[in-house]
């Protein structure tokens, strides 16, 4: 394998990678370039803007005093249509400044960093004990547990969003604000616990055995050892597992549209976007720039973690 | 060890797994029956339920939309199944070849596996929008191959073809990861022995490098099966007319004429393929 490549296997090689790369990244850069762009270029295929377009961001981010000015259905037709010239769009947009409804991106931001954020402390913490005591203790039904873990991993949401719905109605937590907040998280926590424990499963049993020995010898009681040994010395994946569980609840849409839909005030990222998107046309520059603003924390979460997680991601058979 | 700190040990076990395994159960095992339940009743939304018996089950096997979901599905699968595969093993390849900037390449391909969904679909309903997309415009207006800009996305057939590709791009990492981790560890003197052999790339690829990846790929397939029946947000997000079976569950479930019950009905179908497909992946692939 290590023979010297001649030139033109060089050049395909080359050509295959850079248009594998550009497979993967092209839609970023897209959503990148039209969040930039002012609502006249949006046609022009280049990805470069002809002049650089903050006011989505801005909007977004709460910089800017939005106008409440609406455009009309029909105006917003003759925009979409295709025939019309770039000019005549243009002096039509003059008209009707980009306005609409204040979408509180802030807000929606901070309730999904919540949900998340909670979701992953509690599912990493109950995830360590519990794959703690599989991985190293005996006990009856262990063996049951392991593959029921995995087993219980597979079951998508879909399967599981009649009943998990009835059920919170039939307690009543359907009916309030706080309750439905309170049946998301426990549905967040079943998504990412049985993940969390096989990733921390997989993880404690490389760590070596005479370590707890060690420090049972010395005095330590069994849980003793659990909290300054094996927890300290995972770190790293208990960070690991973390964020993997804060990036699902991040991303998750379907739990959300069902529980959350008539709390508005309590949406998180994924639905308000939905709900921005099909509420009006026209909008690309600041559904892209939400896009943006959603992606952002994800990849710098994966740039922190990704050490460890494509060894973690490929050691268990991990959603995808 | 003595008796006593084996009943110590196993108590603290139980101990441990309790919170766990508590709440799995309560939200995971009890709804799966919960469900069998709910499937003979007629539920509202405000949980009314009336007894149906078997009506929601011979209703659903009456509905030409369901078997059209089944078989939106099964392309869905196909294409997708394959299409990661494929692009999976390939890229695995690739990216296993000595060249410059190798490193950034790994991480570059990754991105679309870990960016969320909702933050890629309208890109991609951008790319693909009549108006402005740069799909439309390379067919219309560079390569001539269409007259009319085409509206893909709004179109279920078409739809159903985005729906894939998007699927592919997404899912395709994970497929490379799993399939990189088992390339590296093949041995090098495998291929030295079959270029020996007189073995071309090609002959190499088909003698040494699929018989070594024959079981990973196996695993690919079956856990793209697994993941992918059951896909709703890639799917709802990118194109809501694409009716895949978990979207029509949803569309029974919480929209139009809510029939919770029928919704119930199709979970409990598709949960017995599910369960036949995990079964057969914890026997043959795993071992925890």
């Amino acid at each position: 394998m290590m023979n010297k490549r001649t030139p033109i296997q060089s050049v395909v090689l080359y050509t295959l990678v850079i248009a594998l790369v550009i497979f993967c990244v092209f839609p970023f850069l897209q959503i990148l370039s039209t969040s930039l762009k002012h609502p006249i270029d949006w046609g022009n295929p280049s990805l470069w803007p002809r002049v650089l377009h903050l006011e989505a961001y801005k909007e977004l981010l709460g910089l800017m005093p939005t106008k409440e000015v609406e455009i009309p259905e029909t105006i917003q037709r003759l925009l979409n249509n295709p025939a019309l010239s770039e000019e005549k769009k243009q002096a039509l947009l003059a008209k009707f400044s980009s306005g609409g409804e204040v979408f509180s991106f802030g807000r929606y931001m901070l309730n999904t960093f919540t949900i998340s954020f909670v979701t992953g402390v509690f599912s990493t913490l109950l995830a360590s004990l519990a794959a703690y005591a599989i991985a190293r203790l005996r006990f009856p039904a262990q063996s049951l547990m392991a593959n029921g873990v995995l087993f219980v991993y597979m079951v998508g949401g879909v399967l599981l969003m009649v009943p998990l719905y009835q059920m919170s109605v039939t307690v009543g937590l359907a009916s309030s604000a706080s309750g439905t907040i309170l049946s998301l998280f426990l549905i967040y926590l079943i998504q990412t616990l049985p993940v969390a424990m096989y990733m921390l499963g997989n993880y404690f049993r490389t760590i070596p055995f005479s370590l707890e020995e060690a420090a049972m010898m010395d005095g330590c009681s069994r849980v003793e050892a659990f909290w300054r040994i094996i927890m300290p010395l995972s770190k790293p994946m208990l960070f690991t597992v973390f964020i993997y569980c804060f990036v699902i609840a991040w991303n998750e849409y379907l739990f959300a549209s069902v529980f959350l839909k008539q709390y508005q005030d309590f949406h998180t990222l994924p639905l308000a976007l939905q709900t921005l998107f099909t509420s009006k046309n026209a909008i690309w520059d600041r559904i892209m720039a939400a896009s943006m603003l959603t992606l952002l924390p994800v990849i710098i979460c994966f740039m922190l973690a990704n050490r460890h997680l494509s060894g973690g991601l490929t050691d268990g058979g991990v959603k995808g | 060890m003595s008796s006593v700190l084996i009943k110590n040990e196993a108590r603290l076990g139980l101990k441990l797994v309790a919170p766990a395994v508590g709440i799995i159960g309560l939200l995971v095992i009890y709804p799966i029956l919960f469900n069998v339940y709910l499937s003979f009743f007629d539920v509202q939304l405000n949980g009314t339920k009336i007894f149906v018996g078997f009506d929601n089950y011979s209703e659903l096997l009456g509905n030409p939309r369901y078997y059209n979901s089944i078989g939106i599905s099964v392309v869905y699968l196909l294409g997708t199944v394959t299409g990661t595969t494929v692009l999976g093993l390939a890229a695995a390849i690739l990216m296993n070849q000595e060249f410059h900037f190798r490193n950034l390449a790994r991480g570059l391909i990754l991105l679309p596996y870990f960016a969320p969904v909702i933050s890629v679909v309208f890109g991609w309903q951008f790319i693909f929008d009549p108006v402005n997309g740069i799909y439309n415009h390379v067919m219309v207006d560079v390569l001539h191959l269409s007259d009319t800009r085409e509206n893909m996305i709004g179109d279920p057939d078409s739809a159903l073809f985005v729906v894939i590709l998007f699927d592919i791009w997404k899912h395709f990492p994970i497929a490379y990861l799993l399939l990189l981790a088992k390339l590296q560890s093949v041995p090098k003197d495998l291929y030295e022995a079959a270029a020996i052999d007189g073995q071309n790339a090609w002959g190499r690829f088909w003698h040494v490098t699929l018989p070594e990846l024959k079981f990973v790929i196996a695993t690919v397939v079956l856990l793209r099966i697994i993941w992918n029946l059951n896909r709703f947000e890639d799917v709802f997000l990118l194109a809501p007319n694409v009716e895949t079976l978990p979207i029509f569950t949803y569309y029974q479930a919480f929209s139009g004429v809510v029939d919770q019950g029928g919704a119930a009905a199709i979970s409990v179908i598709q949960l017995l393929v599910l369960v036949g497909l995990i079964w057969l992946y914890v026997r043959k692939v795993l071992k925890w």
